[in-house]
C-alpha cells in the first residue's frame, strides 16, 4: 500500500465501487435472462481484471515497467483503450453473425410466403369448381 | 418486363424477388403469374439474388436464369445462355455486353472499371471474363447449389465468378446486347465507383476459403 504514490485510497474505493456496481448490474441482467452468459463473459472477465488492478495497484506499476511506459497512468490508458476496442470488436463480430442469420431467415420467410401463395392459387380453381357444381 | 419474358420464353417459370420495395412490384408480378419472393427486410442485391437461387434449388430446377428487372437485359437472349448448359459444356453462363456488337455499353469510366475487374479476376483465378459485372446469367444445377449455399452480399457479381471457378464450375460467356436501364437508378454513382472497385478488389483478394461454410451456420 505504501508503495502506491499517485493513487489515493479514495479514488481506489470509488473505482472499486463503480466496478462492483457494474458487475452487480451484469449479474442482475444475467439472472433475469436479459443477457446471455456467453455475450457477457468478455465484460465480466475484463471488469474483474480492472478490479484486480484497483485492489493491487502494484500490478499496474509492474505492467507499465514491463511495457516500458514511463508514467503508469499512461499504461492504464493504453490498457483501457485496448480493452474497449476488444469489446467493441466482439460486438462487430456478433452483429455480422446476426446479419447473416437475418439474411437467411428473411429468405426462408419469403420462400414460405411464396409457397403459401402457390398453394392458395392452386386451390382457387377447385373451390370455384365446387361452387359451380 | 414480365410479358417480354413470357413472349421470349413461353415455357419458363418466372420468379420475381421483391427486396422489400414499397411499390407495386409484388402485386404486378403476381398478376402476371410469377412466383414472388417478398423479402420482409431489405437484404440488398446479394441476399435477394440468393433468395432466387434458394428457390430454384429447393424446387429442383435444372437451370436458373438471373435477369435484372430494370429492362437492361433482353429475355430473347436467354436461349443463347442456355445452350452451353444444355450441351453440358458449362455450369454458369454470363451474358457479356462486350462480346456482342452494338447495344448499350455503359460510360467510359465504368468500362475502364469493368476492364480492371476482368483483369483482376483473370489474375486471381485464371478465368477470362469480359463482363464480370453483368447480372444476366444462367446457372446450371451445380451453380444453383453453390450460390444457394454461398453468395456474396454487397456487390456480388464479380466476386461470384471466382467463387464458382474455385468450386470447380465451368464458367462461359455468351455475347448479349444490353439496353440502358428503363427505370431506376444505378446503386453506384460516380463517387461510389471508387468505393465499389476497392470493395470488390478486397473481396476478390479475400475470397471465402470454404464457400460451404458460409451461411451454413
Amino acid at each position: 500500500m505504501t508503495s502506491v504514490e499517485g493513487i489515493s485510497l479514495h479514488l481506489r474505493i470509488f473505482g472499486a465501487a463503480v466496478l462492483l456496481a457494474f458487475i452487480g448490474w451484469v449479474v442482475r441482467l444475467l439472472r433475469t435472462e436479459r443477457l446471455t452468459l456467453r455475450d457477457s463473459l468478455l465484460w465480466l472477465v475484463s471488469t474483474f481484471i480492472a478490479l484486480l488492478t484497483v485492489a493491487f495497484p502494484d500490478l499496474l506499476f509492474v505492467t507499465s515497467r514491463v511495457l516500458g511506459v514511463q508514467v503508469p497512468s499512461n499504461a492504464l490508458f493504453v490498457l483501457t483503450i485496448v480493452y474497449l476496442l476488444l469489446n467493441l470488436f466482439s460486438v462487430t463480430v456478433a452483429v455480422s453473425f446476426v446479419a447473416s442469420r437475418t439474411r437467411r431467415l428473411t429468405q426462408e420467410c419469403a420462400m414460405l410466403r411464396a409457397e403459401i401463395e402457390l398453394l392458395q392459387r392452386g386451390r382457387a380453381p377447385t373451390t370455384a369448381d365446387r361452387a359451380g357444381q | 418486363m414480365l410479358p417480354a419474358i413470357r413472349d421470349a420464353l413461353p415455357g419458363a417459370d418466372v420468379c420475381v424477388v421483391d427486396d422489400g420495395s414499397d411499390d407495386q412490384t409484388a402485386t404486378v408480378a403476381s398478376a402476371h403469374g410469377a412466383v414472388v419472393l417478398r423479402n420482409a427486410v431489405n437484404l440488398g442485391i446479394g441476399g435477394a439474388v440468393q433468395a432466387g437461387y434458394l428457390w430454384a434449388r429447393d424446387h429442383g430446377y435444372d437451370i436458373a436464369v438471373q435477369v435484372d428487372g430494370d429492362g437492361q437485359h433482353d429475355p430473347r437472349s436467354v436461349p443463347l445462355l442456355l445452350a452451353p448448359i444444355a450441351d453440358g459444356r458449362a455450369d454458369l453462363v454470363i451474358g457479356s455486353r462486350f462480346l456482342a456488337s452494338g447495344g448499350f455499353r455503359s460510360t467510359a469510366l465504368r468500362r475502364a472499371g469493368i476492364r480492371y475487374l476482368s483483369w483482376f479476376i483473370a489474375m486471381r483465378c485464371g478465368a477470362r471474363v469480359s463482363d464480370p459485372t453483368s447480372g444476366l446469367r444462367a446457372a446450371g444445377r451445380r451453380a444453383i447449389e453453390l450460390f444457394a449455399r454461398a453468395y456474396p452480399s454487397d456487390y456480388p457479381e464479380p466476386e461470384s465468378i471466382p467463387i464458382a471457378i474455385r468450386a470447380g464450375l465451368r464458367v462461359v460467356e455468351q455475347p448479349t446486347a444490353m439496353a440502358p436501364r428503363l427505370h431506376g437508378r444505378s446503386s453506384i454513382g460516380p463517387s461510389r465507383t471508387l468505393y465499389y472497385l476497392m470493395k470488390v478488389s478486397l473481396a476478390l483478394i479475400l475470397l471465402p476459403q470454404h464457400p460451404n461454410r458460409r451461411d451454413a451456420r
